[in-house]
């Protein structure tokens, strides 16, 4: 509803607005909380005028000023029980990411595999590749303690390269094409469990 | 009243707040976890910790950053989801050091507060 909107949008873009110094995902979490906070109030204060609503969240330079004031207080290992990665604690990628590489390559390998005899070999390369990437952005995510990282990396890298690479050379690369589906899947069901895993016990 | 006392006032009150404000954010958490409006709502009623319900938020932000608190999101049987903030183990031992060492500094100050002006410590 466009008499809902505007204001809204108007109050939004003034907190934008005013905390431009803010690095752009906090300003983008801002105004994303700001948003559910209007939004939440909405409903279960129907009777709330948006005028209201917006009165009480306070002045957009104020919000912006506490926000500058918190980003500046913030100081990494000091907090949380010490210790802590320390500047390890950088990494920002989405918690998906590094699982998704790390499941994907196996059946990316599967898929994109032209046998032993192709000059070049994409699948293989590509899900190593993809294996690699995803192991580091794991290891250097802030969303899993050092346990879950090392269970995640044996799991779905340390054991999967380990039995494929033993089962190619015990095998041959003669092994059924059945035989080796069943392994692979095998192998691919244990990486989707750990990822499954480590998705619901990531830390937010 | 001087035009000045309820600014000067108003100001006591935030330096006060900024100071307890996180702790008593982590202490409404500690048996449930609760979402933005909510908090904001507990706040509210205590009177003295109402702030300016919007600057809330940065701080709940700092505390997640902090590993102090977590965050999922849930549905609701009414509109939006939301984003419910509950206590990591971190928050949880935080929020005991507070507890721990509030009743003493409370009693330190109201100890100043009350002492008459005839026993300080110069001849009385």
């Amino acid at each position: 509803m466009k008499s809902f909107a505007d204001p809204v949008r108007n109050y939004l873009s003034a907190v934008e607005r005013e905390s431009s110094a803010l690095p752009a995902d906090r300003r983008q979490e801002l105004l994303a909380d700001l948003a559910e906070h209007i939004e939440v109030t909405r409903t279960e204060r129907p009777e709330a005028t948006i005028g209201e609503i917006l009165a009480e969240l306070g002045d957009p330079r104020t919000i912006a000023a506490t926000a500058l004031a918190e980003a500046g207080t913030e100081t990494p290992g000091t907090r949380a029980g010490g210790g802590g990665d320390g500047p390890a604690r950088r990494g920002k990628v989405h918690p998906l990411v590094p699982l998704l590489m790390l499941t994907l390559s196996l059946p990316f390998t599967m898929i994109f595999n032209m046998g032993p005899d192709a000059t070049f070999n994409p699948g293989p390369v590509f899900g190593f590749l993809f294996r690699v990437t995803g192991a580091v952005l794991l290891c250097t995510s802030v969303h899993w303690t050092a346990v879950q990282k090392t269970t995640g990396v044996l799991l779905t890298v340390v054991v999967p390269t380990t039995v494929i690479a033993s089962w190619n050379v015990i095998s041959g690369w003669a092994a059924g094409e059945t035989q080796a589906l069943l392994g692979n899947l095998g192998v691919l069901a244990l990486m989707v469990g750990t990822a499954v895993w480590l998705w619901r016990t990531r830390r937010a | 009243m001087e035009p000045g006392d309820a600014g000067k006032q108003a100001r006591a009150a935030a330096q006060l707040r900024k100071g307890v404000l996180e702790y008593c954010v982590l202490a409404l958490m500690r048996d449930r976890p609760r979402y933005g409006v909510e908090l904001l709502h507990a706040l509210e009623e205590s009177g003295a910790l109402a702030t300016s319900q919007g600057t809330v938020y940065p701080l709940l932000s700092r505390l997640r950053r902090d590993d102090l608190v977590t965050t999922t999101w849930q549905e609701s049987d009414s509109g939006p989801p939301r984003r419910y903030y509950a206590l990591t183990e971190g928050g949880r031992a935080a929020l005991d050091e507070f507890a721990h060492v509030w009743p003493g500094f409370r009693d330190a100050v109201d100890a100043f507060l009350a002492t008459p002006r005839t026993s300080n410590g110069e001849s009385a």
